[in-house]
Formats: structure tokens, C-alpha cells, sequence
């Protein structure tokens, strides 16, 4: 690309030593005829226009850089972004299993109870950005419930108790993805703020029974689950709406 | 640098201000105080003094470890301030004292007040820190939440100034921070849970009290830290339709929802240290099996997987799988047996002994069971006597299947005229098929074609180097390459356009080889051109026994050696070296070839010790010690001598022979006088009785000696001859008739007595040698006694005139006629017994009881011992009368 403006100006600028080196000439020759004023300002019209053009080029070339450059980082925002969302869902169906595992008996009942003041798992909003927003805006629902069943666990638990392990890395995960779906959303849309979470901070459930804590728990790391699975879902449809494709940097414009 | 030197004066300032304020106020404040100064810098320090006037800066000096400063290094500020500027060398840490001369008495009295040091640490200034490196182990299904990074601590560091390293470590995204500091060059950072699809940005900083430099920053992705377990369960499967290839399962370490993987594959034939690795290419990413192609059949294979993260090229790699061995299925062999004919002499004349050998082809593909055989004599005769393909089955067994130490097995061992050529077909055969038929011609002896040229054949590296020119024939297809040593032979072929090669075979060292090579033109062998060569030489292990060749001379000897063995040899023999001393040592070499030499210029009567020492080019070996000592005469010597000695003795017999030939007559003379024939005397017979002539019979007329036969008495006749002598002895003129003859030595020659002419002698012996007695000599008729009674006594009693003896003959001529006449009378011939013997009497005596007496028949009438003095003289038979008063001249 640079190739081509260098060669570019050099044929003007070529042009122009050999315009000057014919002035003496053409201006002898102006005096005697009028026709020779014309034609001068034509070949300097002439050199604008190419002046103008490689100017014009430039800008559209350093937009489409640009643009290139954000939907790369775009692409590989969304990547890095799906692939957490899906090893998260990997890790909140095992500790799903975990969870149920040491719950003792009557565990897949517990898990089939429900629960008020457990975050929707849909994500809500029609525009994309909205979407994603709502994504992050979940994420950071989901926060403080799980520290809530940490604490209820940790009281059931043994401390070296697997699920509390997982419970710790859920939480830590959960923080992670909804700090990659904001710098996702970031890239894609710098110019909108993430929306805070609609209704001030999170509604935790009352004082429960250890019963109740169970039930809860469950309820939570199901719906969390099921809730990374709209995520990914979202993401993979999210992809082709909002990162376009990749345009070679090094394409010639000639 | 201008602000440097003021806040060092406003730290003076405040130190004065502090110091004025004390009682026992210091007068001498140094600034800086307790500076760390970088090595290879200079320093400048400043001594000022305080609320005193007593003294000036020209009164100050500087003392750096007890040593004083040149004044060269002050610079005096002022007249209260000195500056001393010092470069920093030295590691250590020094104490910088300003001192001040005893220029009054007060001074030396408070020496404490005019003094102040301070402390010099001295250190590097850290250096960035290099191959910051990162990683974070894979814990079970998950990752670790440990991150260990390492990285190579550059420069150099005091122990006053220890560089200290920070590890930082930021999460880019939550923007979570985290870091380390240590000493070392390593540093572990711990998160909650490892942060998987997260950018991490880690770098590591040096810093001491000199300054703090950055490492460059490792910025990536979080998974290209993890280094994950190898793949688990690796399985390999060799499936008998495809002979060439193996595939491989395996089970990912990782869930693929942490991580993608790529894998990268090895393998190696079994035994063999150099991998073959599949191309990155071939292998997707997230495989869990691949199958190896292009492999050889009925091989064992070892085989190992690797997987890393697929997204980045430079993230770690896993350990290596344990190698799981797998043996690939057989095939049918691929290619031809190496067939190849070992030609020896034959048994009989004008035959070769061929045997036909070959080698498994090179891929076998399998165990070959056997070879199919075929040999055609010349116009198609086929030699082994059938017009089929003959099996010659071989067993095998474990080690000799061993692909770098290929075995031959002797198919056929012929005899093969010379004039005859044959042509050989093998093919080799496993449990899945036949190999392509190998060819050879064993061509008629003497009309192979040419040879290769200028063979030259060396060591390098541990290999045998062979390089040759090649024939001029353009229809040579291949070389062979043999080699024998201890009826051992192997071969290797080379393609034909080869000049240089390296026998590929296990040779020994030490150990003589014969190498030849033979051009082959479509399968005729052509002439070979040997070399003998060794992998490596060293010197004999025995030395060549010596010994002489004949006996030594007086100065030479030759001395003869046996040639080492070829298997105590161990090198080519360049030279043979004699060893040889009696007084003094010396020592010949000699040419390789001679087994033989003859020493010169040796002393004679001298022991050498020789000995003969066997050289290669690696060294000199001794044999045995042998000793010999030269002659004192030379060879011919001692045998011209006696051979001189013995014709000179020779020469001198021969001689005396001549001499006594020739003058035989002179010598009998001088040994034996003419004695006068008595019978031819002039003398006439002298007796007082008779006439001095007495009728002598013809009988008496012999002449000479005649013995008397005693057959009785042999060996009394000594004895008798001694009583006779007593007896004379007692009657000096009464001799026995026991008188010898000539010189006395006749026994019993006469039984007379016989008369001596010495009137004087003491005893016989005397008598004998004095004079010459007339003896009575009884002729060889015999001696028949006298016998008075029954013949007159008619003997005749002559005399000579002579005084020489008298031969019986002539002394006793009537004796003869005694003598004849006493065959008529034996009784009486006997009498010579019969005289002064008791024991012969004895005898004589019992011999007549036992026997008819013949011949010694004793007469009753005979005297005895006692009687016989008086017997004597009244002897009337006697012709010879006693000669009482001995011998009365005639």
C-alpha cells in the first residue's frame, strides 16, 4: 500500500520538474499566443486532482485500518469471551453434580424445588448491546448469591469439602466472564456505558433453614447454569451480528 | 548533580545544627552519610568543621581503612570544609574517617572530637533480568492455581547490596494484580483460581539501593503458561492388513473446554536412539488418534505423544508419553537375499570348493524360514539334481534376528571343477510370501574379468576405509566387499558407482583381515583385488623364540626365529630387532621378511644372551631369552690336529714296518744271536763212560725246541718249581731236574737236574741271570724217565765244547733214545713226578687207585721225600750223573 503512494507521488512530482523545466518555453510561448495560458492551468488542474485523490485514498485506507484492526479485536474479544462462557457452564454443570453429591439424600429434590429471589436466567433486551448488557448485568446478579451459598456451605461443609473448592472457583469465574463481556461490550460499543444493574443491589433471600439453604443453593447453581447456557447460545449468535469480517490489511487499493 | 551537591550541604547544615546543640559535641561532621556507592564510580565525601576555630581544613586528612588518603585526592572547599574524591573498587565495605592532626595539645587530648567516619557499602546496579519463563502445571482436571515463573539473573551483586527480584503479575481484564519479591531467581504467584482465557502480563523487576531495572513483560494468554499432563492412555494397534503402518489412540489429558491441544507424535525403531517425527502438518488439532504410515513391516516400533495448547505456537509443551512398543505385522520380504559363493580349494585336483552362502534380504519383512535354491551348470544342466526349486529350511532363533548383524547361512557346499561355471538362484522365503529371485554366476576359474585398480585401505574414525578405481568395463553393475580373518567371512555390497567405502561390519581390533573386492558384472563376479589391513594394531603379544642354527663358531653364529602367528601378531610386523650381549649390548634390526641371521664379530669363549623383538607400528615385543656361548677353537681346529697327529703316527708305524722289512736280518741278529747248531759241532761227544760219540739215532737229529705235553701237573709246576728252587737253594749244587732253559723260565722243561756254572748263586734267579745254563732239554717225544731196571742205561752224556747252553737235543741225545724206549715202558715216565712232591705223590697215588695208570704209573721201587738224597746217587738208571761238586769244566 505505502508502495503504491510513493509511486503515486513520484509521478507527480515527476510531472511538476517537468512542467518547470518547460515554463521558460511555454511562457514565450503565452506571449505570443493565448492559448498557451489555458493550457497551463489545465495540466495544474491536472496535478490537483492527483493530489487530491491520493489524499482521499489515504484517509479511506487509514478508516478501513482502523476499522480492521477494532473488528479483530472485536472477533477475538467474542472468542475469548465464548470460550470462558462455555468452560464456566463446563465447570457450574460439575459443580452441580458436586453440589448434589454432598447434599446426602434426596438431593435431585432438593434441585427441583423453587426458589424466589434467585436471578432469571433469560437474557433480557432486544439490540444487541442491550443483550450483552444484560449478560454482564446478570453476571453481577449472580455474585453475591454465590457467596451466600459459600457461607451456607462452608457452615455444611466439611473445609475440605470439593464443593467449597468449586463454589470459589465458580464465584471467581463468574467475575472473570462478566469482566471479559465488558471489555467485549467496550470494544463494540465504546461509545455506550454499560447499564448498571436495574433496582440497586442484589435481593439475597432471608435467614433459612439448613433445608432451605440447600433448596437454595441448588436452585442457584442450576439457574446459573442454565443462565451460561443462554449465554453461549447468545454469544454464537452475537458473533455474526456484531463482528464483521476481517478485511486483509495489505490489500492493494490499485 | 548541582541538586546532589545541595542537598548534601543542607544535610551538613542540618547535621551541624544537630551536632552544635550536644554538650560533647563532635567537631568534624562527614557528609554524606552512610552512602552505597556503585563499583567502578568515584565518590566525593565532605569533612566540615564545627564550632571550633582551633583548627582549619588544612589541619583535616582522610584515612580509608586505615590507610591515609593521598592528599592529592582533597580538595579543600573552604577553610572549614575538605573534600576527598576516592573511586570505588573495592567490594567490601570500608569505614571513611576524617581525622584531624595533633596540631595543639586540646586536639590530642579529645582526639574523639576531631574524628568522623562513615560507612561505604558498595554494590552493582541491577541488571534486567533475562528468559523470564512462566508456567502452570496441570493439578488433576483442572489447572493449578499456582504460576511459576524463572527467570536468569544477569550481573553481578555484593552481599552489602543484594539485588532483590519482584515478580508482578497483573490479569488484564478484572486488572486483578499480583506480586512477589525474592532473592532468587525464581518466584511462585497463587491465585484463587487460575484464570483461564485471560491475558496475563508478567514481567519481573530488579532492584537494589543503586536502582531498579524491568524485565521485558511476558503478555499472553493464560493457557500458554500451562503446561498440561502428556496424553493418557496411549495405545498402539497393528493391524495385520496394513503391514506398514500403526495407529495410535490416546485419551486427552485436559477438557477441551479449558484448553485445545495440538499433539505432536515420535517414533523410533526399537533399540534406535534417532525419532522420526510426524510433521505438524499431518496432525489436526484436538486428535485423539493418528495412524503412522510408511512403516517397515514385522518391525517393533516405540512410539510417544506430546500435546500444548493449539492456539500459540510457543506455549509449553507436556512431557513426552511413556513409549508404548508395538511390532508392525509381517509382509513378504521386499527385495532379494544377498547371495554370495565363498570359493575355496577343492578336495581333489583341478575342483574349487564352492559354498553357496546368503544373506536374509535387507528387508525380510519377517522370519524367514527358508530358502528356495537352484543351481545350473553350464547350458542350463541343473547341478542339483532337480529341475525344481530345492527348500533348504533354516531356524532362527531370537538373536540372530537382528537386523545390524545380519547372519549368512551356507546353502550349498559343492565341488566345482575349474573349468565348469555355474549359475546360482536363491529366493528367501517368510510366512506371508517369497522374496525376488538373487542371481550369482561362479564364472570358470581363471577367466574371471578385471579387477578394480588402485585398492587402498586405511582406518579412520574407528571404521575400515576402503577406496579403489573402478574397471574399465562399462557393464558393472555392483561391488562386493568381502572380508575373512579366522575363517571367518562376511561380505557388504556397495552400488556401483562407489569409490569409497567403510566396511560396515563388526570387526575386531587387533585382528588381521583380508579384504578383497569384486566387482560384479550382471551377476559374474569378476577378479578380486585383496589387501590385508587391521581395524587397529598394537604391538605382538609374544615375541619370535630364537634359537641357533647349528652350533655357534668362535665368532659367528646364526641365529633362526619363527614367524609370530598371525593371531599373536596383532599388527603387521615392520621390523625384527636383534638383541644380543655379553659384555656389552647391541642390537640389529632387520627387514620383516628374514627369519634368519647370522651374528658376527662375536668374541670367542664368550656367552651371549640373544633375544629378538617383533615391531608393528604400535610397538615392540621381547620374546624369549636364548644363551650360547661361542667356541674357543674355531670349527677344523682340533681335527686338522689329530688328523696330523695320527698320519704323522701313521707315518712313523709304517716306517718301522719298512725298517724292520728291510732290516730284518740286522735285528733278528741283535735280538736273537745265530746260536751254532750244535749237531754241526766240531766238538766230539765227552763221557767218562762211553765214547764221546754215541751212536745217535736218527730220531735224535732234531733239532730246535721240542715242548714237553704235561698233561698232570700244569699247575703244580710252579709250586714244584719253587720246592725245587728251596731245594737248590739247600744244595746249591743239587739242582732239580726243574731247571729252566734258557734264562730259567722253562717249566719243568726237563726232569733232570740241571747243572749250573755259578758256583756262587744265592738263588736260581741269580743263577739264571748270570749265566747261561746248560740246559737238558727232554725232546717233544717226550721225557720217558729212566729206568735202570729195564734198560741199560745207554745215555750218552755229551758236552759241548761251547760254552754256550745246550739245546737238549744236544745236551740229552740219549734221552731221545730214553724216550723212544719208554713207550715201551710208560711206568717209568713219571719219574719226574715222583721227586720231593708228598701231595703230588698223593695224588699220583689215588689217581693209580682210581684208574689205570697210563701214563705216570709210580714204581713201588720209588723213593721217597726222605729217601731221595740217598736215592740220588744210586740212581742207576740215570745217564746223567750228578755233578756233586757242581759243574767241573771238561
Amino acid at each position: 500500500m505505502t508502495n503504491v503512494w510513493f509511486l503515486s507521488f513520484k509521478k507527480v512530482f515527476q510531472q511538476c520538474d517537468y512542467d518547470k523545466s518547460a515554463q521558460f518555453a511555454c511562457d514565450t510561448e503565452w506571449r505570443m499566443n493565448g492559448h498557451v495560458k489555458s493550457m497551463y492551468f489545465q495540466q495544474f488542474m491536472q496535478l490537483a486532482t492527483t493530489l487530491l485523490t491520493v489524499l482521499l485514498l489515504m484517509a479511506v485506507n487509514s478508516t478501513r485500518t482502523v476499522a480492521a484492526s477494532r473488528n479483530q479485536q472485536c472477533g477475538n474479544s467474542l472468542q475469548q469471551t465464548l470460550k470462558l462462557s462455555r468452560l464456566t457452564q463446563k465447570e457450574s454443570v460439575d459443580l452441580i453434580k458436586t453440589y448434589k453429591a454432598s447434599q446426602g439424600e434426596m438431593s435431585e429434590l432438593i434441585c427441583k424445588v423453587s426458589v424466589n429471589n434467585v436471578p432469571d436466567p433469560n437474557i433480557s433486551g432486544l439490540e444487541p448491546s442491550e443483550r450483552i448488557a444484560s449478560i454482564y448485568t446478570h453476571l453481577q446478579a449472580f455474585l453475591p448469591h454465590f457467596k451466600r451459598v459459600y457461607e451456607q456451605q462452608t457452615d455444611l461443609q466439611l473445609p475440605t469439602s470439593p464443593l467449597l473448592t468449586e463454589l470459589t472457583r465458580i464465584s471467581a469465574r463468574s467475575r472473570s466472564l462478566a469482566a471479559v463481556v465488558n471489555s467485549f461490550y467496550q470494544i463494540i460499543f465504546p461509545n455506550l456505558p454499560l447499564p448498571e444493574p436495574a433496582g440497586g443491589a442484589t435481593t439475597l433471600p432471608p435467614p433459612q433453614n439448613i433445608f432451605q439453604q440447600k433448596v437454595y443453593g441448588c436452585v442457584v447453581l442450576k439457574t446459573y447454569k442454565e443462565f451460561l447456557s443462554n449465554v453461549s447460545r447468545e454469544l454464537r449468535t452475537i458473533k455474526s451480528k456484531v463482528c464483521r469480517r476481517r478485511i486483509p490489511i495489505n490489500t492493494s487499493f490499485f | 548533580m548541582v541538586s546532589a551537591r545541595v542537598l548534601q550541604l543542607l544535610w551538613l547544615a542540618f547535621l551541624s545544627a544537630l551536632l552544635t546543640r550536644g554538650e560533647n559535641e563532635n567537631h568534624l561532621v562527614v557528609a554524606p552519610q552512610s552512602p552505597v556507592l556503585e563499583m567502578g564510580t568515584t565518590f566525593t565525601a565532605t569533612c566540615m568543621i564545627i564550632n571550633t576555630a582551633e583548627i582549619t581544613s588544612d589541619d583535616l586528612y582522610w584515612n580509608l581503612s586505615k590507610t591515609i588518603i593521598p592528599r592529592e585526592q582533597y580538595t579543600k572547599v573552604n577553610r572549614s570544609a575538605l573534600n576527598v574524591t576516592i573511586s570505588v573498587s573495592n567490594e567490601n565495605c570500608e569505614w571513611l574517617f576524617c581525622l584531624c592532626k595533633e596540631v595543639s595539645a586540646s586536639i590530642a587530648l579529645n582526639k574523639g572530637r576531631f574524628i568522623h567516619g562513615i560507612l561505604l557499602k558498595k554494590g552493582y546496579r541491577p541488571v534486567k533480568p533475562e528468559n523470564l519463563t512462566c508456567v502452570a502445571l496441570q493439578e488433576k482436571i483442572y489447572i493449578s492455581s499456582i504460576i511459576t515463573c524463572r527467570w536468569d539473573s544477569v550481573g553481578r551483586q555484593t552481599k552489602d547490596v543484594p539485588t532483590k527480584y519482584t515478580l508482578y503479575l497483573t490479569v488484564t481484564l478484572p486488572g486483578e494484580h499480583f506480586n512477589k519479591t525474592t532473592t532468587e531467581n525464581r518466584a511462585q504467584i497463587t491465585f484463587s483460581m487460575f484464570p483461564s482465557f485471560m491475558e496475563l502480563d508478567i514481567w519481573v523487576v530488579a532492584h537494589n539501593q543503586l536502582g531498579a531495572v524491568e524485565s521485558e513483560h511476558l503478555k499472553k494468554e493464560s493457557d500458554c503458561f500451562v503446561k498440561t499432563n502428556p496424553p493418557a492412555d496411549v495405545r498402539v494397534i497393528s493391524e495385520r492388513s496394513f503391514p506398514t503402518s500403526l495407529l495410535i489412540n490416546w485419551t486427552r489429558p485436559i477438557d477441551k473446554g479449558l484448553m485445545g491441544l495440538t499433539y505432536q507424535i515420535r517414533f523410533s525403531k526399537n533399540a534406535s536412539q534417532s525419532w522420526t517425527y510426524v510433521p505438524r502438518g499431518e496432525t489436526s488439532n484436538d486428535i485423539q488418534s493418528f495412524r503412522i504410515q510408511n512403516l517397515q513391516p514385522d518391525t517393533v516400533y516405540v512410539t510417544q505423544v506430546r500435546c500444548k495448547n493449539a492456539k500459540e505456537s510457543y506455549c509449553h509443551w507436556s512431557d513426552w508419553t511413556h513409549g508404548v512398543t508395538k511390532r508392525t505385522p509381517e509382509d513378504r520380504p521386499t527385495g532379494k537375499p544377498d547371495l554370495w559363493a565363498i570359493i575355496s580349494q577343492g578336495d581333489a585336483m583341478n575342483e574349487r570348493r564352492v559354498q553357496i552362502v546368503c544373506k536374509d534380504p535387507v528387508f525380510a519383512n519377517g522370519w524367514i524360514i527358508g530358502f528356495d535354491i537352484k543351481i545350473q551348470g553350464q547350458k542350463g544342466k541343473v547341478m542339483n539334481g532337480s529341475l525344481k526349486w530345492e527348500r533348504i529350511p533354516v531356524n532362527r532363533s531370537e538373536e540372530d534376528y537382528h537386523p545390524t548383524q545380519r547372519k549368512f547361512d551356507v546353502l550349498k557346499d559343492i565341488q566345482l571343477p575349474d573349468r565348469k561355471s555355474v549359475k546360482v538362484e536363491v529366493i528367501a522365503v517368510n510366512s506371508v510370501g517369497a522374496s525376488a529371485t538373487a542371481s550369482l554366476v561362479v564364472p570358470e576359474k581363471g577367466h574371471e574379468r578385471s579387477p578394480v585398480e588402485a585398492l587402498r585401505i586405511w582406518t579412520q574414525g574407528g571404521q575400515l576405509w576402503l577406496e579403489w578405481k573402478p574397471p574399465n568395463k562399462s557393464a558393472l553393475s555392483e561391488y562386493v566387499v568381502e572380508w575373512v580373518s579366522d575363517n571367518q567371512v562376511d561380505w557388504q555390497r556397495e552400488n556401483r558407482s562407489t569409490r569409497l567405502t567403510a566396511i560396515k561390519g563388526n570387526l575386531k581390533r587387533f585382528v588381521c583381515y583380508s579384504v578383497s573386492v569384486y566387482p560384479i558384472y550382471s551377476g559374474w563376479p569378476g577378479k578380486a583385488a585383496k589387501m590385508e589391513a587391521y581395524l587397529e594394531q598394537e604391538a605382538p603379544l609374544k615375541g619370535p623364540d630364537v634359537r641357533l642354527n647349528g652350533k655357534p663358531g668362535r665368532t659367528h653364529a646364526e641365529l633362526v626365529w619363527t614367524e609370530i602367528s598371525a593371531r599373536e601378531r596383532r599388527g603387521f610386523i615392520t621390523n625384527y630387532t636383534i638383541f644380543y650381549s655379553s659384555d656389552t649390548k647391541h642390537t640389529v634390526v632387520v627387514p620383516a621378511n628374514t627369519t634368519s641371521y647370522t651374528l658376527t664379530s662375536l668374541s670367542g669363549n664368550t656367552k651371549y644372551d640373544i633375544c629378538i623383538g617383533a615391531s608393528t607400528i604400535a610397538g615392540l615385543t621381547i620374546g624369549s631369552t636364548h644363551s650360547f656361548t661361542t667356541l674357543k677353537y674355531e670349527d677344523g681346529v682340533i681335527e686338522f690336529i689329530v688328523v696330523g697327529a695320527s698320519l704323522g703316527f701313521l707315518f712313523v708305524v709304517i716306517m718301522t714296518l719298512l725298517l724292520c722289512v728291510y732290516k730284518k736280518d740286522v735285528i733278528k741278529r741283535n735280538f736273537w744271536p745265530q746260536i751254532p747248531n750244535p749237531g754241526e759241532s766240531t766238538i766230539g761227544n765227552w763221557s767218562p763212560d762211553y765214547p764221546l760219540k754215541a751212536e745217535t739215532p736218527k730220531e735224535n737229529s732234531l733239532s730246535g725246541i721240542s715242548v714237553l705235553n704235561v698233561d698232570v701237573c700244569d699247575a703244580k709246576c710252579v709250586f714244584e718249581e719253587d720246592k725245587t728252587s728251596l731245594s737248590l737253594k739247600k744244595d746249591k749244587y743239587l739242582s732239580e731236574e726243574h731247571s729252566s732253559g734258557i734264562g730259567g723260565s722253562s717249566c719243568m722243561s726237563s726232569p733232570r737236574q740241571s747243572v749250573s756254572d755259578s758256583d756262587e748263586g744265592g738263588d736260581i734267579a741269580d743263577t739264571t741271570a748270570s749265566t747261561i745254563q746248560y740246559s737238558s732239554v727232554v725232546a717233544s717225544s717226550g721225557y720217558k724217565g729212566q729206568t735202570p731196571s729195564t734198560q741199560p742205561q745207554q745215555a750218552v752224556f755229551s758236552r759241548s765244547e761251547s760254552t754256550q747252553p745246550l739245546l737238549d737235543c744236544e745236551e740229552n741225545p740219549d734221552m731221545q733214545e730214553v724216550s723212544r724206549q719208554s713207550q715201551h715202558f710208560p711206568t717209568q715216565s713219571c719219574f719226574t713226578h715222583a721227586t720231593g712232591n708228598k701231595d703230588g705223590n698223593i695224588r699220583l697215588e689215588a689217581e693209580q687207585q682210581n684208574e689205570p695208570l697210563n701214563f705216570c704209573l709210580l714204581d713201588k721201587r720209588l723213593p721217597t721225600e726222605e729217601q731221595s738224597p740217598d736215592w740220588l746217587p744210586v740212581t742207576p738208571a740215570s745217564s746223567y750223573m750228578p755233578q756233586l761238586g757242581g759243574y767241573r769244566p771238561q
